[in-house]
């Protein structure tokens, strides 16, 4: 009874409500201020954080029977498919993948490569990059890529887009920003940048 | 080169140092630099303004029946051509000669008549010149990016107030309204294509999680060093917003998936290293369509130019804006003036050319070619509305604008195509510049094909077949104003080639080539057999473009001949398809350029002038500061130096002289001087050889006349405006002063003439005439025989290193003088070169350049210059020494004279002159169209065979925006599927939670108080209202919420 007497207050229902009310606003901006912090989180990790990638490597079976292959689709004359052969454009078959028989095409091509993994025509450093013995070099990297490059690894799916992925020029091959730091020599699939050329 | 790139957005003109990619505000801030406006009354046009709307029928019977009084009054309605014409509206604009107040009395007694007002126009202009007197200014300023950063992006605040100067009636024009409507995208949201299945990347400043307007937003990433995703400017909403809003301010293509890359800061900084990290991911994820809405002057970052080529060949359909550095000429930015990328330029809601929009041609030709025709379209990006950056919309200007119209209308027209194996970067580009409707009135370097036209562009990009396509798609160097500047001055023996730069289209494949060589086929019987035509092409066509380079000439039969010939070139195009068999297998386009110009005779030597271009330099690559040391947020010499960009007003006004202009794109070795009365040398700050040094003064013994415009260049200013690079840690050194001085002085000393050191500034009057003299030299040394004037100025020199201001006497800036040999040349120079520079000119001197050219073509002396009290006895060059190369320059490295050697530079060897090879003309007998335009389409689509369902002639429905309006804005007629109620934001629930929560109290009281209560009154009174309310609850509409 004196329950119910007190419920019947007008007071008693408005700090009821207040309460509420007021429960009710923290959680929902909580909830709002979690989900920034989620993301914030997930970009300021800390420096041995490893990158969660997924890549997965077809180990060495490169000979498999594919019918479909995708490939660099970007050069000027040259392009390299999935399975790491190198051909001429005019070699590309219908299904994507390079003419095995043309005489332009050659399976893992490090001709323009130097030692530290930086080549200066970009398929064959995907090429080579294919190569299965490279995939423990790829491997570390991936443990141990900056984070700028987090954004980028993490969606790579395959060996394949790896290196097509790793290939590329990126921050790490300029100098001054507009300036590579080895223009012979760009393309690296490698850990190490670019070396480093004098203006 | 030097580490320093610029890059800056297209939303203003910004150059920072060190790749800080600028990136423009929309957000209007108001600028040290005052904003004018300026009314001005606009003599005989008048706004009646009316009680209530009415049709245009009725508004003009009341204004007919008021003035009939009046009838000798001559006046007449003036038209109003826009979407709203149409519907009923509260005034008219009349246009009444003689307007006397009387005359306005019986419109003003009409019944229906409000108001009878005179019409204004309205002009708002930069209040530009900024007084070079502010002591202190030197001290703060070129230390660092951020500094310039700052001024120069007020500058460019200002700029996308003003529009179109050709506007006449600019009251009626500040409507913003909904692009998307007006481009008639709802046409084809009606047949169900709303850019679904399309990935769309906006590179900008980001996007807030969950804003309203966006149904399909993928993925936001971050590629800056902020920890965050959301956009503090409002830039990255806003062109997101124009691309896929789906409600409010309605983008082109709300079903597309968004990927927002955040490339800048909320400080609007950027680098290029960012970028390349971005685009490679923007490669992973496939997509489809690429917005930016930046650009820089730097098309030297080759990593970044690399890069975009990447993108494009990795078939990213790349849009960018063309920068927002109108209205001068030679303002082009990178990226949008690459090949491969759709750069679009903006105008105005009555199809005037933007103010601001950037234009002229490309300068990565010169000096030896001739640039590229850009933008490649126009379209709206003045008052344009696109989100907010929270909510609502805002209408904002800049080419920041026109290109995500453009790239929302691309991401729309890919999903409208079945096989999405045709849409490429070429194929896209193909269909957009076909369609294009031209503007009358407006040049190519301003307005590329035309006005972007949605429909059109839709039409034909459904029935492509892949082919190769020319821009522009034939020569017409009669074409007045279209062609301009090639339409200026008709072409005639023994002149420089004309040159033009067309870009081949390839949509067949990425790369290509051309398949043998181009054919130049004359027309007989149109004269086709006068002129020689030499082509050069790019070897490759990758990635999907390529140049063909036009060269035509005069042959020598028609020397003193006058007429048309016409003829065309043949090329054709071929590219790698895939193939099943051993055998190659290409794909093969042809395409015709028709060819047609005017030809005259010769004109006398004494008519023709050259324009050294050969030895002009400039940024891109290396750092060559402005000529006007007071223009401290443009410290860049970037727009060429060439008689179609920066010095355009000073080619048109010597073209109206009757001079012929033509350019030196070569050593000074290269040229017939017996064929040219003057050759000018403005600003130059290459070195010369020294065959070529020999050689200018044998001409100049021969009659050749000379003209320079020297420009400063004093050591302790150049040490003083370098500036610490916060970026690299590094110094960043002008290589030359305003000009090259030392080397100009190389090549005048043989007469005994040379420029000093000095560095002034100020006004005078020579000749009846205002003169600013801006940054410039005086004159060290003369012969004796020779006229000089000297002017009192400041010592700007000192007013930089030392601030201290001293007024100097008799500061020698102009001389004249006439070489003694038999029919010998003269030689005019003159200290300063800004006021003939289009690029912050104040007052123009080309009455100087008049009197200059008279004294050296034909001989006149100007007696107002000789006779004038300023003129002074020829300084001996005693009491001043000449100014030294700058220690430690390394103008070597962008120098096409100099080669890095030990100790000193070096002159290279004196490279051989090009040479053309003529094509072997081909004859028909055959007559080409005399309208080349209208003749020459995009080859082989058959626009009719697609059928739009519903052009109706549509008008989009608009009303103004009243000034306190904020976002809200209904959709007439919107057809926008999907979730609209599904995601409104957190706010809904949470009201509803209120809502019921106060519902629920509500009942918890009245509970209470009829238990409490049930003796005194019969229940079933208050039964049925217990129940209602109940009922109510519910629904959640309880009004007491």
């Amino acid at each position: 009874m004196v329950l119910r007497r007190l419920l019947r207050k007008r007071w008693v229902l408005g700090v009821v409500f207040g309460l509420s009310l007021i429960y009710f606003l923290t959680s929902t901006l909580k909830q709002e201020e979690r989900t920034i912090l989620d993301r914030n989180l997930l970009e300021a990790r800390d420096p041995d954080h490893r990158i969660p990638w997924k890549v997965r490597f077809n180990l060495g079976n490169s000979s498999r029977q594919i019918t479909q292959c995708r490939n660099s689709i970007q050069g000027k004359t040259l392009l390299t498919d999935e399975l790491g052969y190198v051909c001429d454009r005019n070699d590309l078959l219908v299904n994507g993948c390079c003419n095995v028989n043309a005489p332009s095409s050659r399976q893992y091509i490090c001709k323009s490569c130097l030692a530290n993994g930086c080549c200066n025509i970009y398929e064959h450093c995907v090429s080579c990059c294919l190569q299965p013995d490279k995939q423990p070099l790829l491997e570390s990297f991936l443990n141990r890529a900056a984070d700028g490059f987090q954004n980028l690894f993490t969606a790579v799916e395959d060996h394949f887009e790896l290196c097509l992925a790793k290939c590329r020029t990126s921050s790490q091959s300029v100098q001054h920003e507009n300036t590579y730091r080895n223009p012979q020599a760009k393309y690296c699939y490698g850990e190490s940048p670019p070396e480093l050329l004098p203006i | 080169r030097p580490p320093f790139v610029v890059r800056c957005c297209s939303f203003g003109l910004f150059y920072f140092p060190f790749l800080v990619i600028f990136f423009c505000s929309m957000v209007t801030r108001l600028p040290w630099r005052c904003l004018m406006i300026i009314l001005l009354s606009l003599f005989p046009e008048y706004i009646v303004a009316f009680n209530g709307y009415f049709t245009a029928k009725a508004r003009s019977h009341f204004i007919s029946s008021a003035l009939r009084s009046a009838e000798a009054l001559d006046w007449h309605i003036v038209l109003r051509e826009n979407p709203a014409s149409d519907f009923p509206s509260d005034f008219e604009v009349v246009q009444i000669r003689q307007a006397s107040h009387s005359s306005l009395l019986p419109l003003e007694d009409h019944p229906y008549i409000k108001r009878v007002t005179p019409q204004r126009k309205v002009f708002r202009t930069l209040k530009y010149m900024a007084p070079c007197n502010n002591v202190t200014r030197w001290t703060q300023k070129w230390q660092s990016s951020r500094p310039l950063r700052r001024t120069s992006l007020s500058l460019a605040s200002g700029f996308w107030h003003a529009t179109g100067r050709h506007s006449r009636r600019r009251l009626l024009r500040a409507i913003p309204r909904h692009v998307a409507q007006i481009l008639q995208a709802d046409v084809l949201w009606q047949m169900g294509h709303t850019g679904s299945g399309v990935k769309v990347a906006v590179f900008d400043t980001g996007l807030i999680e969950k804003h309203p307007h966006f149904k399909n937003v993928k993925e936001r990433t971050n590629w800056t060093n902020e920890k965050t995703l959301d956009d503090g400017l409002g830039h990255g909403t806003f062109v997101a917003g124009v691309i896929a809003s789906m409600r409010e301010c309605q983008g082109f293509a709300p079903d597309s998936e968004l990927h927002i890359f955040r490339v800048f800061t909320n400080n609007q900084v950027s680098y290029t290293s960012w970028f390349l990290d971005a685009f490679n991911y923007a490669i992973l994820k496939k997509i489809d369509v690429l917005n930016l809405s930046i650009g820089g002057p730097d098309f030297m970052d080759h990593p970044f130019v690399d890069k975009v080529w990447e993108l494009t060949a990795n078939r990213v359909i790349m849009v960018s804006a063309i920068g927002n550095d109108g209205p001068l000429y030679g303002t082009l930015n990178n990226p949008a003036d690459q090949m491969d990328v759709i750069g679009v330029g903006g105008i105005d809601f009555e199809d005037n050319i933007a103010r601001f929009s950037s234009r002229g041609m490309t300068t990565w030709e010169l000096p030896g070619g001739y640039g590229r025709v850009k933008p490649d379209i126009v379209t709206y990006g003045s008052g344009v509305r696109g989100s907010g950056m929270k909510e609502g919309c805002r209408s904002l200007s800049g080419t920041s604008v026109a290109s995500p119209v453009v790239a929302g209308a691309v991401t729309l027209l890919v999903s409208t195509v079945l096989n999405r194996e045709l849409v490429n970067p070429a194929s896209m580009k193909q269909a957009l510049i076909a369609s294009a409707r031209r503007l009358p009135g407006v040049n190519m370097f301003e307005q590329g094909h035309g006005k972007l036209d949605l429909l059109r562009a839709f039409q034909i990009l459904n029935s492509y077949k892949p082919q190769a396509s020319l821009s522009p798609s034939y020569i017409d160097l009669t074409e007045c104003p279209y062609m301009w500047p090639y339409c200026s001055q008709p072409i005639y023996y023994g002149g420089m080639p004309t040159i033009v730069n067309v870009t081949i289209l390839n949509g067949m494949g990425v790369t290509g080539r051309i398949l043998d060589k181009p054919i130049w086929q004359p027309y007989l019987p149109q004269n086709g057999d006068h002129i020689d035509v030499a082509v050069s092409y790019s070897p490759v066509l990758w990635p999907w473009a390529g140049y063909l380079a036009v060269s035509i000439s005069v042959t020598k039969k028609s020397a003193s001949w006058e007429g048309i010939a016409q003829g065309h070139v043949m090329v054709t195009v071929s590219s790698p398809v895939r193939n099943n068999s051993e055998v190659d297998g290409e794909m093969t386009s042809t395409v015709k350029l028709p060819v047609k110009v005017k030809i005259v005779p010769t004109p006398p030597r004494s008519k023709r002038v050259l324009w050294d271009q050969y030895h002009n330099l400039r940024y891109p690559p290396g750092y060559f500061p402005r000529d006007n040391l007071c223009m401290k947020n443009d410290p860049l010499d970037w727009n060429g130096d060439h008689i179609h960009t920066n010095f355009r007003d000073m080619y048109q006004h010597l073209r109206s002289m009757g001079y012929f202009v033509e350019v030196l794109g070569a050593p000074i070795t290269c040229f017939d001087a017996s064929q040219y009365g003057t050759l000018m040398m403005v600003d130059s700050e290459e070195e010369y050889f020294p065959e070529e040094i020999t050689k200018l003064r044998r001409d100049i013994d021969k009659g050749l006349s000379l003209i320079v415009f020297s420009d400063w260049y004093n050591i302790s200013v150049m040490r003083k405006v370098k500036f610490y690079d916060e970026n690299t840690r590094q110094w960043w050194m002008p290589d030359t002063g305003g000009a090259n001085v030392p080397a100009l002085n190389d090549l005048i000393s043989v007469w005994g003439m040379a420029f000093s050191d000095g560095l002034y500034e100020g006004d005078f009057t020579m000749k009846m005439n205002q003169v600013y003299y801006a940054s410039g030299c005086s004159i060290a040394k003369f012969p004796e025989e020779g006229i000089v004037i000297a002017k009192t100025l400041k010592d700007q020199g000192l007013e930089v290193l030392k601030q201290e201001t001293v007024v100097v006497e008799g500061v020698p800036i102009l001389g004249m003088y006439q070489t003694p040999s038999e029919g010998g040349g003269r030689i005019a120079l003159y200290g300063d070169s800004n006021c003939i520079d289009d690029s912050h000119r104040q007052k123009d001197c080309f009455w100087l350049l008049d009197a200059l050219l008279q004294y050296t073509s034909y001989s006149l002396t100007p007696p107002s210059l000789t006779h004038s009290k300023s003129r002074v006895a020829p300084p001996a060059g005693s009491d001043r020494h000449l100014p030294e190369r700058l220690e430690g320059n390394h103008l070597y490295r962008y120098s096409k004279v100099l080669e890095a050697h030990l100790g000193d530079p070096k002159p290279r060897p004196l490279p051989a002159c090009p040479h053309l090879s003529w094509s072997k003309p081909q004859p028909l007998n055959e007559t080409a169209p005399s309208n080349l335009w209208k003749h020459q389409k995009l080859l082989s689509v058959d626009m009719d065979k697609v059928v739009l369902p519903n052009i109706r002639n549509y008008r989009p429905q608009v009303r103004p925006l009243s000034p306190g309006e904020s976002g809200a804005w209904d959709i007439p007629g919107g057809i926008m599927p999907g979730r609209y109620n599904q995601e409104v934001g957190q706010t809904i629930p949470m009201f509803a939670f209120l809502g019921a929560m106060v519902v629920l109290s509500f009942f918890v009281v009245q509970l209470t108080k009829s238990k409490n209560k049930p003796k005194r009154r019969k229940p079933r009174v208050k039964r049925p209202t217990y129940f209602q309310q109940q009922q109510l609850a519910p629904t959640g509409k309880n009004p007491t919420v």
